[in-house]
């Protein structure tokens, strides 16, 4: 199969699991999805550094392997085990409404990534509008979940789409940059680890319509 | 290697703080290190003012733009590491021991993250080093561990960062027009630069508004500053007077070096009309929050995306005029306001709330607080002989004079609202009898001394304008191509 469709294939393949992750309702099931798009995209990475000769791009998979497929699942896979059952909460908008949404959210991509999908001369430009897809899903994911770790999981989402942007559009930025994203997404997880716990302690519950003293 | 130096100084500080077990040890580290800086800080911009060129080293480049901050930094980083000091002897005692050394340590690790923002020629780097402010202050402001403090924190931590991941974005979409012309420019400001007259402008645009709604947010433009009045007000009063003071003027950094490239490839009409609408839009917010604010730290919370949105409208009128203001504003906010904060924090320590409607007779009772309160915030407002006055009044002559009258004008009666109702609330706080029982005593008295500086410099400011300091200030706008 030729470099470029296999990019399209697998950014389709990344796009997917942004849906399904929407969908499903149990935390652990949102973590899962988000394991295996993260798995695809260093699938991503690995494919651009073979065929786009980018010899530095295996190495960014492979810290991203470490990274995105197995530690940040398992600290949220721990969270989940320590906050216990969650209830369910209903989202402010339910399953089909935000599937709609998303369906527009993927429209309105397309037309806004043109400028970039037309100039670039890369084999991979196909998939950018479907990672610009991704980040819109991601941003409204955490903007509109009530429960603090599936907007956790949004803001990761978010973070994946643009890192394949950055794969497709140029096969990545520069390592010192790429490397240095990495560590504060880390950071800034194990930091809303501890939130989420102290979230549930103060609250007995991870629902974030509490939080909503602060005002005017 | 001067600048390695700058950053040493906050790094060491912070790994040390976070090593002892004595806290008069923890505490003057802290000092020293904050005098330090502002030492070294004062050479970097000596030896960028006199020789007239830029200091590098590998990834590390400060030119005048960058000197500006550093000065912004350093400086209002000393005042309030001295208040910090009194602040927090008075909050928490010794079996809060932890909390204390974690307080200092992240505290210079704050100052870290921003001299390296702001000292670097990768843009990318930037990034990395502004998302580290966030990280660096997300448990400074649940200091006090409680359900208002952890909300805040929350909602700082992930709106922030999806915030910056949107300027990302936009970085790389920079980073794309620009690898078009040069394959290796590895996201170099003075490449990008240099090479700004050839990129495609439709990328370019389209990279400039991720970055303004991105580095915004940061900034504390609205409608993306739902995060700062609960972060701001919740945070222990030191953090609050770096966060407005000095932590906000550098998401604005980042927006003026991404302006610059933009002026260049798409004409200066692009970027000034986004930054116009979401100045005033700024302005409006705040004006409807401020005019019957009910909590002290949050009414100077709003003030901050308030002045935020006038230097934007500075940036956005532009030309020399327009940009000049908005510099001398960014160096007036941060006085008055950090200023401000601080004292807030007396405040609180005196009464114990943070409801404006608990605060009475302020002037008699903690008199050296209550007179430094009035001074700063009639500075605040725009009031002369202060310097926020010149710097507004040199913004709006800006505005008339590049023909955006319209905006001009709503942003001046928009001003004029806010200082109403500032002075409304400000009024009910500092007279009256204060509430039995009281006796005349400031809570805090020699860690407010420092703050006779920044009185006596808004006051400076507000008279005059020295000829260094003038010609200073058109080199850092000529780094950000804006001339006379």
């Amino acid at each position: 199969m030729p470099f470029g469709k296999i990019a399209n294939l697998l950014s389709f393949l990344f796009l997917l699991m942004s849906f399904l992750l929407i969908v499903r309702n149990s935390l652990a099931g949102q973590v899962r999805m988000f394991a295996v798009q993260s798995g695809i995209l260093a699938a991503l990475a690995g494919v651009v550094a073979s065929f786009g000769g980018r010899l530095e791009l295996f190495g960014v998979a492979g810290v991203f392997t470490i990274i995105k497929v197995i530690v940040i699942p398992n600290v949220l896979n721990r969270t989940v085990a320590r906050i216990g059952m969650q209830r369910a909460v209903a989202p402010y908008l339910g399953t089909s409404a935000t599937l709609v949404v998303c369906a527009v959210l993927v429209v309105i991509a397309f037309t806004a990534m043109s400028p970039i999908t037309g100039s670039d001369p890369l084999p991979t430009a196909d998939g950018i509008p479907l990672a610009f897809a991704g980040v819109l899903i991601g941003l409204f994911t955490t903007v509109t979940r009530r429960r603090a770790l599936t907007q956790i999981l949004g803001f990761l989402m978010l973070e994946n789409s643009i890192f394949m942007i950055a794969l497709l559009a140029t096969y990545g930025v520069p390592l010192i940059v790429e490397i240095g994203v990495f560590l504060d997404v880390l950071v800034a997880v194990l930091i809303l680890e501890v939130f989420v716990y102290r979230i549930k302690q103060n609250f007995d519950s991870i629902d974030v319509k509490q939080l909503g003293v602060l005002r005017g | 290697m001067i600048l390695i130096l700058l950053l040493l100084i906050p790094g060491v500080a912070s790994a040390l703080i976070a090593r002892t077990e004595k806290r008069s040890i923890a505490a003057l580290t802290h000092v020293c290190a904050n005098l330090a800086a502002l030492i070294v800080g004062a050479i970097v911009i000596g030896q960028i003012y006199l020789s007239q060129r830029e200091v590098s080293w590998n990834l590390l480049r400060a030119d005048s733009l960058s000197a500006f901050m550093v000065g912004i930094i350093t400086f209002v980083g000393a005042i309030v590491g001295i208040y910090a000091v009194g602040y927090v002897n008075a909050e928490f005692d010794d079996t809060q021991f932890r909390r204390v050394r974690l307080f200092y340590s992240l505290f210079q690790l704050f100052i870290l993250t921003m001299l390296f923002a702001v000292t670097t020629d990768n843009l990318g780097v930037m990034w990395v080093a502004i998302e580290g402010t966030t990280l660096a202050t997300v448990f400074l402001v649940n200091l006090h561990d409680n359900h208002t403090g952890l909300e805040a924190a929350y909602k700082y931590l992930i709106l922030s960062s999806v915030g910056i991941a949107v300027a990302f974005m936009g970085t790389v979409f920079m980073y794309y027009a620009a690898v078009a012309q040069v394959s290796d420019i590895g996201l170099s400001w003075t490449a990008l630069i240099a090479v700004a007259g050839r990129l495609d402008p439709t990328i370019v645009k389209l990279a400039f508004v991720f970055i303004l709604i991105g580095y915004g947010t940061k900034a504390g433009l609205a409608p993306m500053h739902t995060w700062l009045p609960d972060a701001h007000s919740e945070a222990p009063a030191p953090i609050s007077a770096l966060m407005s003071g000095v932590l906000l003027n550098v998401g604005l950094y980042a927006l003026m070096r991404f302006k610059a490239v933009t002026d260049i490839t798409a004409g200066q009409a692009f970027a000034s009309a986004w930054l116009m609408r979401f100045g005033l839009l700024s302005l409006a917010l705040s004006a409807g929050f401020l005019i019957s604010q009910r909590n002290y730290k949050r009414m100077l919370a709003y003030s901050s995306v308030e002045h935020t949105g006038i230097v934007a409208l500075g940036l956005g009128f532009g030309g020399y005029w327009g940009t000049l203001g908005a510099l001398l504003h960014m160096v007036n906010h941060a006085l008055a306001k950090s200023m401000l904060f601080l004292l807030s924090g007396n405040i609180l320590l005196k009464y114990r709330t943070t409801e404006i409607r608990g605060i009475r007779g302020l002037l008699r009772a903690a008199p050296w607080t209550g007179y430094a309160f009035l001074c700063g915030i009639l500075a605040l407002i725009g009031l002369p002989p202060f310097g926020p006055f010149v710097s507004e009044f040199i913004i709006f002559r800006g505005g008339f004079a590049m023909h955006s009258t319209a905006y001009a004008v709503t942003g001046v009666a928009l001003v004029a609202v806010i200082f109403a109702g500032m002075l409304a609330s400000v009024n009910s706080m500092l007279y009256g009898a204060p509430p039995e029982p009281w006796q005349s005593r400031d809570p805090l008295r020699w860690p407010l001394a420092p703050l006779a500086l920044n009185l006596l410099l808004l006051l400076a400011l507000g008279l005059t304008l020295p000829n260094s300091l003038r010609e200073f200030l058109s080199r850092v706008l000529k780094t950000i191509g804006v001339s006379l």
